[in-house]
């Protein structure tokens, strides 16, 4: 039976979770330099080990509320398509197993987030996860292009 | 047998591959440059026997490979290249039209090999065509129009590469008394959608007869420069009658029907076959021979170059440059040390120490630096041949002059220049230059001329690209203009300003979209892409004299001398080689000129950008009496930048923000300074086309 490895964390009050493949390491939040002119949810651009990769907030992305930084915020860096970059997060919660027959098509209106960053929700006993399509979520920075 | 070695696993033909398609796109790239020459000189021997001699060790190094169709193509254009060297045969351009279209292909089929597939690229026609000249007995001279091989003394019958089933046919209408024909269809020259035609003259031809066999393949004919096309028909009706019924076809320029010598070719054809047979097997026969042969007079030529991948000299030029930073923070250490022992003598040897080292870095640096340079001639060798077939194209008469090729520039701006110099020919000969009638009645001289010069300029090298054509119509641009609404009806433009507005997105005057230059590529996109490489581009236009543009670029684009200024909390660090000077200028001796502030400079206006504004930065509660301004420059165009504060300047490596974050105005990169924070690098050359395209 199929099943999927991911990683959850936590937003708000909403747990989601990624396909562990895609994450390249979680890291603590670094210093963090804003990039003038960038779209809102990008951040800014941070040092990883010499590369200078770019750092998504989610809470921007997906229209939530800011948040203060505390103790448990990460950043998750991502690699998607030969693209490198982070996205940070109220706080990475755990690496699990779901059985494909555990995850349902997004419902209507995905708690109240745009519908077309999700790819499903996986079920958890009682705990809902919000899968995220990453390819959605990065999509928008790729689009971010002078189209020639 | 050696056809067998080829499939031997023990030889490891990937290995050699690398140098194979090297060494191959080197004799093609020779060839190509021969060729031009050679059309330009006429029948020169010497140049003849060195692209003789190219295509034999490209013919003999795709042999050992087992690149057939390589094979065959070098193979037939050794041929015709050997009866040019023997005069028996004259250069023509179409002569050195087929063989150019021999070198693209070839290159299309490198390409292909290099990417793991299979050869598709057509190549029979092309062999056919040669075969044609070369078996013809007598030298095929072919005029442009093809006029003269289509009379019937110079008639020379092609090989249709005819199948078992064709071959009855033949025989079939032989029986029956029917005309077999050779058809020669001559189309309008520049006729649009050639393969349309030719559909329809075939299908003319299916009313009245049978048509057996075309050449070139339908889908050829499309790309083909060619505007011929050769038919292989049985038919009952006579042979005026055909003619007639082509000649209906609109567009068809000339046809002739020759009667196909069937007996001949049917035995001729199975010559071609035992030919192709004993080539092919020749071919594994001596290459093995052959290609040491070469080897062996190379041996006593002492190696003076090497070739090295580009990915591990790339891997050097990062270390370098985290070794750079490295040793930024060792100084920044030795610093903070000297602060806490002022009197410790570990810590002045330490210091001492640093400096030696810098010294050390520097010339590592540039040395390493200097590997990465190769000269412009490699990007400008692309261009004679662009510029005769755009020539061909428009039928205007064009004179390349090429100039400082030997300036060398960073490689990663040498491939990157390649486009927007490209575009900018196009752009001349498409637009720039006129007609030779035109250029006649305005007391020019007929051929028109494009120059292309390189020259070092300070820390920067200038690119010029020239045209002595008709100059930007200024007055169409500035309607234009206005008409976006980019300038209003009555604003006072220079010639300059308005001239500047080609590099507007969306911009276009061009009544007719040409297959040249209206592609929906703009200037826009050369603008930014020279933009994105740390340049700038400048147009010089005098009517009915020509344009002139101005590029000029950054030397190298890994590591740089930056100074790095303090804007509120933020830091920012400006490419050293652009900045003319700091000014410390008092607030009150600001003044705002039409919405832009400005400074009194030695009696000349400086605009000034304010970093804070232009980058969103929270603007302090007290804004200081004093600020610093940075003046940079760019060519003849200068601006200041208004910043809090100046942090001293440094080595800084330039990384890229990714394709994330890429192309954002003002940004052109990033680079990690010594306390392991990013820092942005201002990218002046887009601030100050900015500021001008603003004013």
């Amino acid at each position: 039976m199929a099943e999927e490895q991911l990683v959850t964390f936590r937003l708000g009050a909403e747990e989601f979770g990624m396909d562990i493949m895609r994450v390249q390491e979680i890291i603590r939040i670094p210093p963090i330099t804003r990039v003038p002119k960038a779209p809102p949810h990008v951040e800014g651009v941070t040092n990883l080990r010499g590369n200078v990769i770019p750092i998504v907030n989610l809470r921007v992305r997906f229209g939530l509320a800011a948040a203060e930084e505390t103790d448990l915020s990460r950043i998750i860096v991502l690699q998607v398509e030969q693209k490198v970059f982070g996205i940070r997060v109220d706080a990475v919660t755990e690496v699990l197993r779901l059985e494909a027959a555990a995850i349902e098509p997004p419902p209507p209106v995905a708690m109240g987030l745009d519908a077309q960053f999700v790819r499903g929700v996986g079920k958890v006993g009682e705990r809902l996860l919000i899968l995220l399509d990453l390819d959605q979520v990065v999509a928008g920075e790729t689009k971010y292009e002078f189209s020639a | 047998m050696d056809g067998d070695d080829r499939k031997n696993p023990s030889v490891d033909v990937a290995e050699f591959l690398e140098f194979y398609l090297l060494d191959s796109r080197e004799q093609i790239d020779r060839l190509g440059t021969g060729l031009l020459e050679l059309e330009k000189e006429g029948q020169d021997v010497n140049l003849v026997n060195d692209l003789f001699r190219s295509a034999h060790s490209l013919k003999g190094a795709s042999g050992t490979m087992g690149f057939l169709p390589i094979v065959a193509l070098t193979h037939a254009a050794e041929d015709v290249l050997d009866r040019l060297r023997r005069g028996t045969m004259e250069v023509t351009p179409a002569v050195v039209d087929v063989l150019l279209e021999v070198t693209d292909r070839i290159r299309m089929m490198l390409t292909q090999v290099e990417q793991g597939q299979e050869i598709r690229e057509e190549y029979e026609d092309l062999v056919g065509v040669m075969k044609g000249w070369s078996s013809g007995g007598s030298p095929t001279v072919r005029t442009e129009e093809g006029a003269e091989e289509a009379r019937e003394g110079n008639f020379v019958p092609r090989d249709f590469f005819l199948e078992a089933g064709d071959r009855d046919k033949i025989k079939e209408a032989e029986n029956k008394g029917y005309g077999i024909y050779q058809i020669d269809v001559t189309l309008v020259r520049d006729t649009l959608m050639k393969a349309v035609r030719a559909v329809v003259v075939m299908q003319r031809l299916e009313g009245i007869g049978t048509v057996l066999k075309v050449l070139p393949g339908i889908e050829e004919m499309e790309t083909a420069r060619d505007s011929r096309f050769w038919l292989l028909a049985v038919s009952a009706e006579p042979p005026e009658a055909i003619r007639e019924e082509i000649l209906g076809v609109s567009e068809v320029a000339e046809v002739a029907l020759h009667s196909y010598p069937t007996l001949s070719v049917l035995s001729g054809e199975a010559d071609f076959s035992q030919e192709r047979g004993t080539e092919s097997y020749d071919t594994y026969n001596n290459t093995p021979n052959s290609a040491p042969n070469v080897g062996v007079s190379r041996e006593n030529v002492p190696i003076h170059t090497i070739r090295v991948d580009t990915a591990r000299m790339d891997n050097l030029i990062n270390m370098v440059g985290e070794m750079v930073i490295t040793r930024t923070r060792l100084v920044q250490t030795g610093t903070d040390l000297k602060g806490h022992y002022p009197q410790e003598p570990m810590v002045s040897s330490l210091i001492e120490t640093n400096v030696y080292l810098g010294r050390l870095m520097n010339d590592l640096q540039e040395s390493v630096m200097r590997l990465r340079m190769v000269p412009i001639g490699t990007v400008f060798g692309r261009f004679p041949r662009l510029v005769r077939d755009l020539a061909r194209k428009t039928k205007k008469e064009i004179e390349l002059v090429l100039q400082g090729e030997d300036t060398e520039l960073d490689k990663t701006v040498v491939e990157a220049i390649g486009d927007p110099l490209m575009h900018l020919i196009r752009n001349a000969v498409d637009h720039g230059l006129e007609s030779p009638a035109e250029r006649r009645a305005a007391g020019k001289r007929a051929t028109g001329t494009v120059s292309l010069d390189a020259y070092h300029q300070g820390n920067h090298i200038a690119i010029v690209v020239a045209d002595d054509g008709c100059g930007l119509p200024l007055e169409k641009i500035r309607l234009k203009a206005v008409a976006e609404g980019w300038a209003g009806t009555r604003e006072a433009l220079s010639e300059r300003e308005i001239a500047q507005f080609i590099f507007r997105p969306g911009f276009s005057t061009a009544d007719t979209v040409t297959d040249i230059s209206g592609r929906g590529v703009g200037m826009d996109v050369v603008k930014k892409a020279l933009n994105s490489l740390g340049g700038t581009i400048d147009i010089d236009t005098r009517d009915g004299q020509g344009t002139t543009f101005t590029i000029r670029l950054p030397l190298t684009l890994a590591i740089i001398q930056a100074l790095l200024v303090e804007v509120g909390p933020e830091v920012y660090a400006i490419p050293l080689s652009s900045v003319l000077e700091t000014l410390l200028v008092a607030r009150r001796d600001m003044k705002t000129v039409g919405g832009r502030a400005m400074v009194q400079l030695r009696g000349n206006a400086l605009p000034l950008i304010f970093l804070e504004e232009e980058f969103d930065i929270p603007k302090p509660e007290k804004p200081p009496e004093e600020v610093f301004v940075v003046v940079v420059g760019l060519g003849d165009k200068a601006l200041g930048l208004v910043v809090d504060g100046l942090r001293g300047q440094q080595e800084i490596v330039i990384k890229s923000l990714g394709e994330v974050l890429g192309n954002l105005p003002g940004i052109a990169g990033a680079t990690i300074l010594g306390d392991g924070k990013v820092t942005l690098i201002l990218d002046i050359g887009s601030l100050l086309q900015d500021v001008v395209v603003r004013r």
